[in-house]
């Protein structure tokens, strides 16, 4: 298949809302996601970055489509390693959906049409860390610790 | 490549000898496996299985290997759909590490053929361990988990 794909499925105990917030609200993606930031409108053909924290664009894209809270889809290009960046645009998305009476099912996809990206690689490394650390901090009020700064080489 | 394979990887506050405990102590399993349990005597050649609320036996197999706490490799077939018993055995791998204060769980479950069965695992390994992160760290396993499917 010339292809290649991360799927991640998590549970958590919380409203779509407030994971949608957390997915994309600075004060949240600070506290759990290694200090970075996302800059948006969040609308459809918006451009959309992730900051680290001294300012440089990690990685940039494009929103393709919101479903507030239930669906997100965005292409993402890593921008700060020249191999990663030569692959191009992939694709990721959110979906969000009801678990019980108190919990949310959250299923991530993110591909690019290419095999044996290296993109895709480093990414299906960290997404496991960062919904981890996102699921502690909405279940706990406390991210992982191995989450909360910023480290050059993640 | 033929096999089918889940691998799934999750991140716990806890430790690695409490992680071991929630992962094999029937009592423990029953509050987040949807009230499913493990017998084994958990040692190497040992039989296991695993049983619903109501006695029912869903899987079995063998201890493979096991080095408590860090892994565990399990001979796995189910035993309660004959369309899924049909795929034959597959194996388990639960490796556990330590990182700083976190814990870091790995499942690998794989068969050496197309399967159905690891199709099922895959939306089941997700529940269960979305539910065991937050019994370990919360002290209550989510909603659904905690009671036999209806």
């Amino acid at each position: 298949m010339a292809e290649s794909k991360f799927v991640y499925v998590t549970y958590i105990r919380t409203t779509a809302e407030r994971l949608w917030d957390a997915l994309t609200r600075p004060e949240f993606t600070r506290a759990y996601w290694a200090e970075t930031i996302q800059h948006s409108k969040w609308t459809p053909g918006s451009a959309w970055e992730i900051c680290v924290p001294d300012g440089r664009v990690w990685d940039s894209g494009e929103i393709l489509e919101v479903d507030h809270p239930r669906r997100l889809v965005l292409t993402w290009r890593n921008e700060h390693f020249p191999e990663m960046k030569a692959e191009g645009f992939t694709c990721l998305t959110y979906e969000i959906e009801p678990f019980g009476d108190d919990a949310v099912k959250l299923m991530l996809t993110h591909e690019i049409a290419i095999p044996g990206s290296k993109v895709i690689a480093a990414v299906s490394n960290g997404w496991p860390a960062v919904l981890a650390s996102l699921k502690s901090l909405l279940e706990t009020g406390e991210a992982l610790s191995a989450m909360t700064k910023w480290k050059d080489c993640a | 490549m033929s096999e089918s394979k889940f691998v799934y990887v999750t991140y716990i506050r806890t430790t690695p000898e409490k992680l071991w405990q929630a992962l094999t102590d029937s009592e423990f399993n029953r509050k987040y496996w949807f009230g499913c349990y493990q017998e084994s005597e958990w040692k190497q050649g040992a039989e296991w299985k695993i049983l619903g609320s109501d006695g029912r036996l869903y899987d079995s197999g063998e201890v493979l290997e096991i080095d408590p706490p860090r892994r565990l490799v399990l001979k796995w077939r189910n035993e309660w759909l004959p369309e899924l018993k049909a795929d034959g055995w597959s194996r388990c791998v639960f490796e556990i590490e330590t990182d700083g204060e976190l814990t870091k769980l790995s499942v690998t479950h794989t068969t050496e053929r197309p399967s159905l069965f690891i199709e099922k695992v895959s939306t089941g390994w997700p529940k269960i361990l979305s539910s065991l992160k937050t019994l370990l760290e919360t002290g209550r396993a989510l909603p659904r988990t905690d009671q036999p499917k209806a």
